[in-house]
Parts: C-alpha cells; structure tokens; sequence
C-alpha cells in the first residue's frame, strides 16, 4: 500500500551549547548559533524513509521556519526524502507551539497525507506538543512516544513506549499522526552523491496567502501569548564542588569516597 | 476504557471539558499526559502550554513557567483566552499538598462511541532481557554521552567495580546499543535510588534525572560547569571523565 508520508521537521541550535539571553530579554541572542535537525525528528525521517521503501509511496519533509532552514531541508532530500517544502515563517523564536502546528496542519491539509510523522519532542522548546496538536487540528487519530511502525493491512500497528521500559501496542487507522521517539532506528548518513543532488534541489515555499492567510500575523488563534521574559534557571540546588587539577581533584574525590565508606581499600 | 488509548481517552475529555467548560485543564506531563492534552487542545481549537514548572494566573491571564535548551534558560510566557486552557506540568515540579477535607467528586457520565474509535488497544509488551536490575543496586555509576565512546565503556565498568557497583547509563547510550535497555536510567528506563549515583559525563535532562534524583549521595562530572546535572547532585567535579577515572582509580588503588 503506497503511502504519501509527511515529516514535520524543526531546526533547533545545539542545545550542548551554552546560551546568552538577548538584551530585550525576550530571546536567547542568536547571531552566533549553530543549528542542527532536531533528534527525535532525525527518528521521525527515517521512519518515514524506511516505511516508504517498504512500502511504495513518497515522504514530503515540511518545516515552519526562516530562510536558514534550507539547510536542514537539503540534509533531509540527501536523506530520503522526495520533496521538501517550507513554510516561510520567519519568526526566529517561533515560542508558541499552537500557532506553529496551526501552520503546519494548515500546509499538510494541502497536500496528501496518509500518515505524519515528527519527533516527539523538540529539544529546545520540549514541548511534546506539535504532532498531537496537528492531529486534533487536522481531526486524525494519532499515536506518541512511539518505538515500532508496521504496516497491517489498511492500518498500522505501533508500539509506544511508556514510563520504566513498558511499551502499549496500538492498532491505528490510517491517514494518523505518530510522534517517534529517540532511538526508534537508526538514522542513515547521507550518501555524498545524494548530498550533492540534494543541493541543486527546489524547495517549494509556502507564503501566508498559500495557507489562506493574509499574513503570519492574522493566523486566527483562540488566544493571545506572550513571551514574558527568559532568565537563567533559578537553581534548586548546587553541588558542592571538587576544584583543583585532575589529579588534584582525584585525590579528593577518592579521599571523599573513602570517608563516605566507598571504595575498596 | 480499561486500557488507555488516545482516542477513547480523548472522546471522554472532549465530553467532559464541552459540559463543565472548565477555566483550566491540567494534565500530568507523561507519555500518557503529552499524548491526551496537546490532541485535546487541537481537536477543540484551546490554547495549550506543556511541560510547565509552575503556573500562575494573573488576572485573565495565565503564567507559565519552563525550562528550555537542556535546561539552561528559563522562560515565562503568558496566555490569555476566553477558551478553557489546557497545560501540562512536569512530574516532580510541585510539592503534593496533603489532603484536603470537603472536596466533592463529580461524575459525569460521558458516551463513547465505539465504532468511532480509530485506535485500538492491542497489548502490553514488557522487557524481556535477562540483566542485573540495577534499581537494586546500592552503587550505580552511569554513563553518559561524556565518555564519548563506546571503547571508554570498561573504564566505567572499573571505577563501577573498584566501588563495588554496578553499570548504569543515560539514553543516548542506550540508543546507541552501546548498553541493553535494562541498563537505562530514568523517565523511560529504570528508577534507582542507591546509596551512591555517580552520573559520569551526563548532562542531567530533566528525562534522566527523574530516575535518580532520590539517591542518597550524587556525584556529579562533568565538562560542562552549566550542565543541570550540578543542579541535583551532592558533589561536583568539572572534568572530563576519561582524565578524571583513571586518575582517582590509581588514588584508590593506593
């Protein structure tokens, strides 16, 4: 059974790095930033590869982002998929989940889609919030935290993982959403001459009025949000800390272990 | 309604928040709590915040606070709307008051209409690899995307040993195949609490944490002095790992 996949995908900085809060307080400063795919929607865009190739079908990789995102978009052609799309949402910060899924429901409605797939969390926002947004929005059943996808006659069969290791199995009609987890396979590299393909590539740009709307602002919302302000973490609590040289520090760790009753003697 | 499943669940809440047309709607955020609330939000056109720390209403408006990037930043964002809101908060983040006297339960009745049911509950798999439990252990020392490969896994086995203890590990480890599964520490692996955790070259997401934050004694290093895993542990060491064990493993062999 061929199916038309949809990837959502999002670009995130590498959150390894460390962070300075811009003067207005209402973002992180970005200028110097290095961004990658986010992690779970690598899963995501191999799942939706794989299951093509098993299947017969075509996987569209679709993100809501500015121009920078192209990259990503290039490294997922490289990766597998047929056709990547951006909808030409240029808000760096983009911190309102709802308005973000809102266009990427509204972009997906005009496309076929038998199944979407995303990450189930982004890793700069960690929200776990957009495919089950998406899927309400777009009135499709939907899975998360999902391990395993098997195609089963009309439907999928999936298994999602819940808390300490257990994982409940679903039966899912199709067209569904399904938020893949961390781990769900392995993520290919790209291949060099695919890479080299992938950059002469179009990527098809969705403006507001693509979407219906008159422009990223008039997106019609049910509330209003505002970022207040961000601020380094109030800590809960610090370690109390081992300073000095490696082996300084290693003399006091062992010393400290010893103390506490650790550690052969 | 036995066993969960994100349509049965969300045809009940739909019922449930269309006749009480609540002013908020607070879900746990768990695998379960994040796969019901943000489809409940869109299925009903209601704003949604997730995974939140803390929440406050100012007047109309609605506070939240969270956690982005690794835990680094925080972050408030308001939210104002006529709709019922929808947030989710993270397990651990409040206190649990103790009970209140004069609460009444309300039950609703809803209808579920079973032929509308687009998911189906098949079973329940559990793990089935035989492995030491290491929620049983007294000493866990874990590793981390810190020790940067797979190779550097029997320097932890060593220092694990030489305190008589066992091997943990964080996710990405276990993604990586570099440990079975039964060796993962936290939300979606194993909950411990041990005499003594040693987190080795862990950054501390809010995912792992969950799982040993309750250990009598933490020892923390890592490379990174911001990384939240400081936040949580008893003692501190910013090193590189690789550097550090094989240095305290000759102090305690001495």
């Amino acid at each position: 059974m061929p199916l038309n996949i949809v990837v959502c995908l999002k670009q995130i900085p590498n959150p390894d790095l460390q962070f300075q809060i811009a003067p207005d307080g209402k973002d992180i400063k970005r200028d110097a930033l290095n961004y990658k795919l986010n992690g779970a929607d690598e899963y995501a865009l191999e799942e939706g590869v794989r299951l093509k190739e098993k299947s017969g079908g075509r996987v569209v990789a679709l993100t809501a982002g500015p121009k920078r995102t192209e990259q990503m978009l290039r490294e997922a052609l490289a990766k597998g998929a047929d056709e990547v799309i951006r909808i030409a949402f240029d808000e760096a910060a983009a911190y309102d989940v709802g308005k973000v899924s809102r266009l990427l429901a509204a972009a997906i409605r005009t496309m076929p889609h038998d199944l979407v797939l995303t990450g189930v969390q982004s890793d700069d926002l960690v929200n776990s919030a957009t495919g089950g947004l998406v899927a309400g929005l777009l009135g499709l059943p939907h899975a998360s935290v999902v391990t395993r996808v098997e195609v089963k006659g009309n439907g999928l069969e999936v298994a999602c993982e819940l808390e300490g290791g257990l994982q409940r199995l679903y039966s899912i009609a199709l067209p569904a959403v399904l938020t893949i987890q961390f781990g769900a396979n392995t993520p290919r590299y790209a291949p060099l001459p695919a890479i080299m393909k992938a950059a002469r590539q179009p990527i098809r740009e969705l403006s507001p009025a693509a979407l219906g709307f008159a422009s990223w602002e008039a997106v019609p919302l049910p509330y209003t949000f505002a970022v207040r302000g961000l601020s380094p973490p109030a800590a809960k609590g610090h370690a109390e800390m081992i300073t000095g040289s490696v082996d300084e520090q290693a003399k006091k760790l062992a010393q400290f272990l010893r103390d506490k009753g650790f550690g052969r003697r | 309604m036995a066993e969960y499943t994100p349509d049965g669940y969300g045809q009940a809440a739909r019922a449930v928040v269309e006749s009480a047309n609540p002013r908020l709607i607070l879900v746990a955020h768990t695998s379960q709590g994040y796969d019901l609330a943000p489809a409940l939000a869109g299925a009903m056109d209601l704003p949604l915040v997730t995974n939140c720390l803390a929440l406050r209403f100012e007047g109309e408006r609605l506070v939240a606070t969270r956690r982005l990037l690794n835990e680094k930043v925080q972050v408030e964002v308001e939210i104002a709307s006529s709709r019922p809101i929808v947030a989710t908060v993270r397990p651990g983040s409040v206190k649990p008051a103790g009970p209140a006297a004069g609460g009444t339960v309300t039950v609703m009745p809803v209808r579920i209409d079973p032929s509308k049911a687009r998911t189906r509950f098949l079973s329940i798999e559990r793990p089935q690899v035989q492995d030491i439990d290491i929620a049983g252990a007294d000493i866990v020392v874990s590793a981390g995307r810190g020790i940067q490969k797979k190779e550097n896994l029997p320097l932890i086995e060593e220092f694990a040993k030489a305190l008589g203890g066992v091997v943990g590990a964080s996710r990405p480890l276990t993604d990586m195949d570099w440990l079975p599964k039964t060796r993962q520490v936290g939300q979606s692996g194993k909950t411990v609490r041990p005499k003594l955790y040693v987190a080795c070259g862990i950054s501390g997401a809010m995912q792992h944490v969950a799982g040993m934050k309750d250990a009598s004694l933490i020892i923390a290093i890592n490379t990174d002095p911001s990384a939240p895993i400081f936040e949580v542990a008893h003692v501190g060491i910013v090193a590189d790992v690789l550097k550090l064990l094989p240095a305290t493993l000759k102090e305690l062999k001495s």
